[in-house]
């Protein structure tokens, strides 16, 4: 009996797959899979329910200066990301997406916004090689890199797990973290979370209300 | 163990239910069984690159439909790279593959945050509106000249297409 039984649950696992594997076209349609991961339906942004603290973080910027996090963006709304610049897809396309959404913003909260991109790869992402592509995205973006151990331990008070660059045949393989963490300026924590299909859309949309520290 | 062995079995019969169910035109099966066994017949579409942000990488995309047998994506040439490889993305880390599998009667798919090419050290950037060339090589088949529309940074036309993590 028990055979039977799992069979037929096998198979109707295989009916979902089908069917999300046929429906190539349709866009914005979440794969039948990840429905129980986003179950916040069509929106981009997840609240949460327990806010992250801000983690007490001190790297070194793209001038090569000091930089505290906890200090130097207390009060202000605060997107902060972790990835590399040697990632040609999503990388870019998610600071591409934060920095066209920005533009968007009045000038006064353009200028409140602080975007915080921390290197997940330190070892190539130097102060310089990290100013220069960010610079070339949006001149105001923050660029943090630094001791790796420290990185990563921030990353994961934030739940984001992040392994060191390593070599594989010769290739470097870094990571980058799933997602942007957006810090209100009331509270100073981190409230709301964007995945990594979200689109410059979404964030144009929701930046108005995260520079106000209000839920999108 | 002997749970484990089940499964997987099952999944493999669905697996050819899946190809069967994708595929749309012909109910003659066997014709179909003779078919995936063939040529493969190979089409390109939806191709783009995003607008890279420096000269060092770029990414770029397409869909490589198959009305025929299996065959395999081995190699993409351009001249506006030194190097053009292929990657997955696998928990979030991005890793280089040999090659990738373009299904019987099915697709080859590339999209952000999944499968893509990636472009190292450039001629020159690209710009949005540039075209670039390049050329797929596949195991069996001839090899497909595509031209790559530019397109913006952000462009992103199937968000939430990658379901493999």
């Amino acid at each position: 009996m028990r055979k039977k039984k799992l069979l037929a649950a096998a198979m109707l696992a295989a009916a979902t797959l089908t069917l999300s594997a046929c429906g190539g076209g349709d866009d914005g349609k979440k794969p039948v899979a990840d429905v129980s991961v986003e179950s916040n339906g069509d929106k981009a942004a997840t609240i949460l329910d327990k806010p992250f603290e801000k983690p007490d973080l001190v790297l070194t910027d793209t001038h090569g200066k000091k930089y505290d996090l906890r200090e130097r963006t207390k009060g202000k709304p605060t997107l902060v990301y972790f990835g590399y610049t040697n990632c040609p897809d999503v990388c870019p396309l998610t600071m591409s997406n934060i920095a066209v959404a920005k533009k968007a913003l009045p000038k006064a909260e353009q200028d409140k916004l602080q975007v915080v991109f921390v290197t997940t790869d330190p070892e190539r992402d130097t102060p310089k090689a990290l100013g220069k592509w960010l610079k070339a995205q949006d001149t105001d973006f923050i660029g943090l890199t630094g001791d790796f151990d420290t990185i990563q331990g921030s990353a994961r008070t934030l739940g984001i797990s992040i392994e060191p660059s390593k070599k594989e045949k010769g290739k470097v393989v870094s990571m980058h973290g799933t997602q942007v963490i957006a810090f209100s300026p009331k509270t100073d924590a981190g409230y709301v979370l964007y995945g990594e299909d979200t689109t410059v859309d979404d964030y144009t949309k929701d930046l108005p209300k995260i520079v106000k520290g209000a839920t999108p | 163990m002997k749970r484990r062995i089940l499964v997987g079995g099952a999944l493999a019969v669905t697996a050819g239910l899946a190809l069967a169910g994708c595929s749309d035109d012909s109910p003659d099966k066997a014709a179909k069984a003779d078919k995936a066994a063939g040529k493969p017949e190979l089409k390109v579409a939806g191709a783009f690159m995003p607008e890279p942000v420096m000269d060092t990488m770029a990414s770029g995309f397409f869909t490589v439909t198959n009305k025929g047998g299996a065959d395999k994506l081995t190699s993409v040439t351009s001249g506006i790279a030194k190097k053009v490889t292929l990657h997955s993305t696998k928990g979030n880390a991005m890793k280089e593959q040999k090659s990738f599998d373009v299904p019987a009667n099915g697709e080859l798919d590339f999209a952000r945050g999944a499968n893509h090419l990636m472009f190292e050290d450039l001629k020159q950037k690209p710009k949005q509106g540039d075209k670039v060339a390049v050329t797929l090589h596949f195991e069996k088949s001839d090899p497909i000249d595509v031209e790559i529309p530019v397109k913006a940074a952000t462009y992103n036309p199937k968000p939430g297409k990658h379901t493999s993590h």
